[in-house]
């Protein structure tokens, strides 16, 4: 994945996209888009940031994991599986990028509405969720084994979000990152992130 | 759930079905996921619509929440506790539909027997005009709804009469150059937000299209934009007639476009009407000749712009020359002791923007070689929302007269509000070889007349839209302006006037309560949505039929909306729920004839609705379809949409021929018609109305809000982003789950200096006073506000509803804006949108804002949850 600081507008349809294709509750983000200004008056900017999982190829979370739940595909998405996560939080608080998080039971108690009761969308969205463990952006792997785009992906207004296979000199995001520059986020952790900005 | 089934709700066992999103009041193409089970668990762009391709902004992705929103109205329901207001439980009991009808027909029709504008209506859903229009049905052209000041009051007539279109843009396709002021077009707002973020990004950084924003602060147009120029609130008008000095002095404008293609060569006398002939036709002067001609001589050999001249006896000048003339007190130096923009940066960017214009280029397209001028000036609700409105926006038509821009390939573009039909042409010829001015893009205003026949004025502006907030004016003065009638009863639909209409709430409440009743058509609770007798509930746009096209920035073409499920609740379509009325009312026959006119049913006979029949949603959506391209609704049903980009023959320079209105003269005739009725009808009020407004050329007049008493040290304004754009937003959760962490829609901002020598923090908690009323919040800085200014987020605005997820703010930015004539503009009925305030300390919150539910208290406990972000 590539962000391209110069389209995101910071508008957070990905944001909103994510929550609806993956039934996320109130407060739980897989990505967010955070906004930094810079500078003084009349010299200042503002720059949004989209952040997600960096689906690191020296995942922190993924060494760290006690059951093996935290897992990498051959394609490199970097996976939870709920069944084996114990809830123990090892991941959450190794991931340099805070871009795990732990799924309360009152999460899902309170509902989006907050008022003690699940809409029919949370009803049938939940279900893939177990209360106490960990979870984060699997990258929407199963949009991607579908040979679509991450829902964030394909909302974009901008286009400010590229997915594609880095490995391919072929793909618009391995070009992105070669022809502009792109950086990884926090390289002085080493964590070989799979997510690159370019600006 | 077995681990083989797909967890991602898009993959979901279910089915696909294209409709358009209504979240906000246009029409960007959805693709809505129903599970199996019949759950709605993904909403979509639909990529085959070219307006957004695929894209959809926040709101759009969050319909999902509206429709299944709990607190949504779920029957009829008639109110048994008598006493309202904010805070008090109406006490709803169910009733039948039937009971509901006839309730609300036996009560409306009890005030419009005795006066049919007795009623005051706020019908508000902008997709659908056969409901917007229902009043007319009985001759009632009262208005209580906000679409006119809080959209762009001056804005859509003067694009009505430059472009005969209801809205503008810059042609993305071809601009180079792109200055957004006082909008968030392309950005964050406006026009088709996400169909139009897409194609401005790409402009951006496919092509390397040049953004300059103007704006008192760093709005994410201006963030995104290569340059900010922060200006002092209300100024706009300046700043844009400082450009035209500066591309008039070092001779940057296109002046053959302004001799062939406008009126600026006419000769004005000095009373302001065009020199004409005893047949009414207009001279211009030939400079070779030296002598007077008429403007459509063949003999003519080069037409003057400038210098004074002399016809039959009388001093007379080019239109051109009256503009030169006022612009000699607009220099840039001289303007930014108003705007604070500091000159030489005033005079760079007239500069780089008359260079990109490219003046004398063309370019080929589909057949015709045409001006090629990649460079606009944009711009909306911000920079255009002053009670100088009128003057205004046609200083900022100005900067693009000057460079031939006007509906040209780079330039910025009338756009068409609804076309109803492929090859409908919305321009027509005028007199004297001039296009048709049509200021009036939403049908015809009533004609002069007093006493009123409508309750907020309407009788008196001219080129104008509804301005609501005079229906306060009016009610605390109704034998000023000799108002003979009393409204009674409020019909509200898809509307929250209470919310979105300026001026302060306790005086607004008094005027709620003078109502006999009240019905409302809505599908969740509102501010206003308390203040009902009845209410009756209507479906979502998930579960109900229409066919709109609302003016889409770069295409053209009907968008239906089809329901993806039966209706959640006992509700109806909002089709179902006025034509019952009507029936009940005797008034089908005049409603199905309004709908005919405003739907363009009457341009195809076959689609003419017998007038003593009802039709549902479904029908009058598939006979507007027909209208469109005589396609069924089979054929919209499968693809949602006849959208394609605009046809090159109406987009560009469609009045190809004729003159552009540079000058309007039309200020000066309506202004003298206008005095002559009212002095014939011995108005009360004529002393009063202000005739200097109605101007031909743009001045530098300032707006009254700059001379408001000293105390008032700081001025207001209020703004949006992209999860906030137009109607309802704060109730649902995923919006305020975004909304409210980001830190600009938290807190009044700022400017830090400011804060400072105001003796304020951040976190201080400050009552804010205008000259008309006040708010509470809570103080956050930024570097990016204009230090002249106070900044409120929409996030802010929020006052007691039912809504259960709503978060009241202490108070409404609204209640700090004058609803007076003084601030209105007498042409349009625009009124002004900034304030001056004072800001006070406060040691703790006022009581109300206690108790630990405010909008602040949420910040706060989103503040504490949620990380995930470091980069």
């Amino acid at each position: 994945m590539v962000f391209d600081l110069r389209r995101c507008i910071g508008c957070n349809a990905c944001v909103v996209a994510c929550k609806q294709e993956n039934s996320l509750p109130d407060g739980v983000f897989f990505t967010r888009t955070l906004s930094q200004e810079y500078g003084v008056f009349p010299n200042v900017n503002r720059v949004y940031i989209p952040t997600l999982c960096n689906h690191c190829e020296d995942a922190p979370c993924q060494k760290v994991c006690p059951s093996g739940a935290t897992y990498t595909r051959d394609d490199g998405i970097v996976m939870v599986d709920g069944e084996k996560c114990i809830g123990c939080n090892s991941c959450a608080v190794a991931c340099p990028y805070d871009q795990r998080s732990v799924m309360t039971k009152e999460s899902f108690e309170d509902g989006l509405y907050a008022d003690g009761n699940l809409t029919p969308f949370e009803e049938q969205g939940y279900t893939r969720f177990t209360p106490g463990t960990v979870t984060k952006c699997d990258f929407c792997s199963e949009r991607v084994d579908a040979g679509l785009d991450p829902a964030c992906v394909a909302t974009c207004p901008t286009d400010a979000r590229i997915f594609g296979d880095l490995d391919d000199p072929q793909s618009k995001a391995r070009q992105l990152i070669d022809e502009r520059g792109g950086k990884p986020p926090l390289p002085e952790k080493n964590t070989k992130p799979k997510v690159f900005y370019v600006s | 759930m077995s681990s083989q089934e797909p967890i991602q709700n898009s993959l979901k066992p279910g089915k696909w079905i294209r409709s358009t999103c209504k979240m906000c009041l246009h029409s960007c193409g959805s693709m809505i996921h129903v599970t199996d089970a019949g759950i709605i668990n993904k909403i979509e762009g639909d990529p085959t619509n070219p307006s957004n391709n695929g894209k959809l902004c926040p709101k759009g992705n969050s319909a999902i929440m509206r429709h299944y929103d709990p607190n949504r109205f779920t029957q009829p329901l008639k109110r048994t506790n008598p006493e309202k207001g904010p805070g008090i439980d109406p006490k709803w009991e169910p009733i039948s539909w039937d009971e509901a009808f006839d309730l609300t027909a036996r009560e409306l029709k009890k005030s419009i027997d005795e006066d049919p504008r007795k009623l005051l209506p706020s019908i508000e859903d902008f997709q659908k005009f056969n409901i917007w229009n229902w009043p007319l049905a009985f001759g009632n052209q009262n208005s209580f709804q906000s679409g006119g000041t809080m959209c762009g009051g001056a804005y859509h007539p003067v694009n009505g009469i430059v472009h005969s279109a209801f809205a503008v843009a810059n042609d993305v396709k071809h601009c180079n150059y792109w200055i957004n002021d006082g909008t968030g077009d392309g950005f964050s707002s406006h026009l088709h937000a996400a169909a139009q973020s897409n194609w401005v990004a790409k402009a951006r950084i496919d092509r390397g299209m040049r953004c300059v924003t103007i704006e008192p602060r760093l709005s994410t147009s201006a963030a995104k934009s290569e340059e900010w120029i922060p200006i002092r609130p209300a100024t706009d008008r300046h700043f844009a007639l400082s450009l035209c000095h500066v591309m008039v002095k070092e001779g940057l404008c296109d002046y053959a476009f302004l001799r062939k293609d406008t009126n600026a060569p006419y000769l004005v006398g000095a009373d302001g009407y065009f020199v004409r002939n005893a047949e009414d036709k207009i001279y211009v002067w030939d400079s070779v000749d030296e002598e007077a001609k008429l403007w459509d001589d063949p003999g003519i050999k080069k037409i003057a712009l400038e210098g004074i001249y002399e016809v039959n006896g009388n001093e007379c000048k080019p239109a051109f020359q009256r503009f030169v003339d006022i612009l000699d007190d607009c220099s840039p130096e001289e303007t930014e002791k108003v705007t604070t923009v500091p000159a030489e940066t005033t005079w760079r960017i007239a500069r780089e923007f008359a260079e990109a214009a490219t003046i004398g280029a063309t370019i080929d397209i589909e057949g015709r070689t045409l001006p090629l001028r990649p460079a606009g000036y944009n711009y909306y609700r911000g920079a255009q929302g002053h009670k100088h409105g009128f003057q205004t926006n046609h200083a900022f038509k100005m900067v693009n007269f000057m460079v031939g821009n006007i509906d040209t390939p780079g330039g910025l573009m009338g756009v068409t509000l609804d076309d109803q039909w492929v090859d409908r042409s919305h321009v027509e010829p005028g007199e004297n070889g001039m296009m048709l001015p049509q200021p009036h893009q939403l049908g015809p205003l009533p004609p002069f007349a007093f006493p009123p026949t409508t309750h907020h004025l309407l009788n008196y502006f001219p080129v104008g839209l509804h301005p609501p907030h005079l229906n306060l004016e009016v009610f605390l003065n109704r034998e000023k302006y000799g108002v003979d009638f009393v409204p009674d009863v409020m019909v509200i639909c898809h509307s929250n006037p209470l919310w979105a209409i300026q001026g302060p709430r306790h005086k607004w409440l008094e005027f709620m309560r003078s109502m006999r009743f009240i019905v409302v058509s809505d599908i969740i609770p509102t501010e206003t949505t308390l203040w009902a007798d009845v209410i009756l509930p209507s479906h979502d746009a998930l579960e109900s039929w229409n066919m709109t096209m609302i003016e889409p920035p770069h295409t053209e073409g009907m968008c239906l909306r089809q329901p993806a499920t039966e209706p959640l609740h006992n509700t109806k379509s909002e089709e179902e729920i006025f034509y019952e009325l009507s029936e009940r009312m005797g008034i089908l026959e005049g409603y199905n004839a309004v709908i005919n006119i405003v739907s363009g049913f009457e341009h195809k006979p076959e689609l003419m609705l017998e007038l003593d029949k009802k039709y549902t949603d479904k029908e009058i959506a598939r006979r507007k379809g027909l209208l469109w391209n005589d396609k069924d609704i089979d054929w919209y049903a499968e693809r949602g949409h006849a959208v394609t980009e605009r046809r090159t023959d109406k987009w560009y320079r469609p009045w190809e021929g004729m003159r552009l209105h540079f000058y309007i003269e039309d200020m000066v005739k309506e202004r003298d018609q206008l005095k002559a009725n009212m002095e014939e009808a011995d108005v009360p009020f004529r002393n009063d109305w202000c005739w200097d407004d109605y101007q031909p050329l743009p001045t530098a007049v300032l707006d009254p809000v700059h001379e408001e008493p000293a105390e008032y040290d700081l001025y207001g304004i209020f703004y949006k982003d992209i999860q906030l754009n137009f109607g309802e937003s704060l109730s649902n959760p995923w919006i305020k789950d975004i909304v409210y962490r980001d830190p600009v829609h938290i807190a009044l901002i700022l400017n830090p200096k400011t804060a400072a020598a105001q003796g304020l923090e951040q976190r201080d908690i400050v009552k804010v006073e205008s000259p008309n009323g006040f708010l509470f919040g809570r103080i956050g800085t930024s570097e990016g506000m204009h230090p002249d200014t106070l900044g409120v987020s929409n996030a802010l605005s929020r006052t007691k509803t039912s809504h259960k997820g709503v978060a009241h703010a202490g108070g409404h930015f609204n209640d700090l804006l004058p609803y007076d004539l003084k601030n209105t503009d007498a042409v349009t009925g625009q009124p002004e949108t900034v304030c001056k305030v004072k800001l006070t300390k406060l040691d703790d919150w006022p009581e109300g804002l206690k108790d630990g539910k405010s909008v602040y208290d949420l910040v706060d406990k989103l503040q504490e949850t949620g990380g995930g972000g470091v980069h």
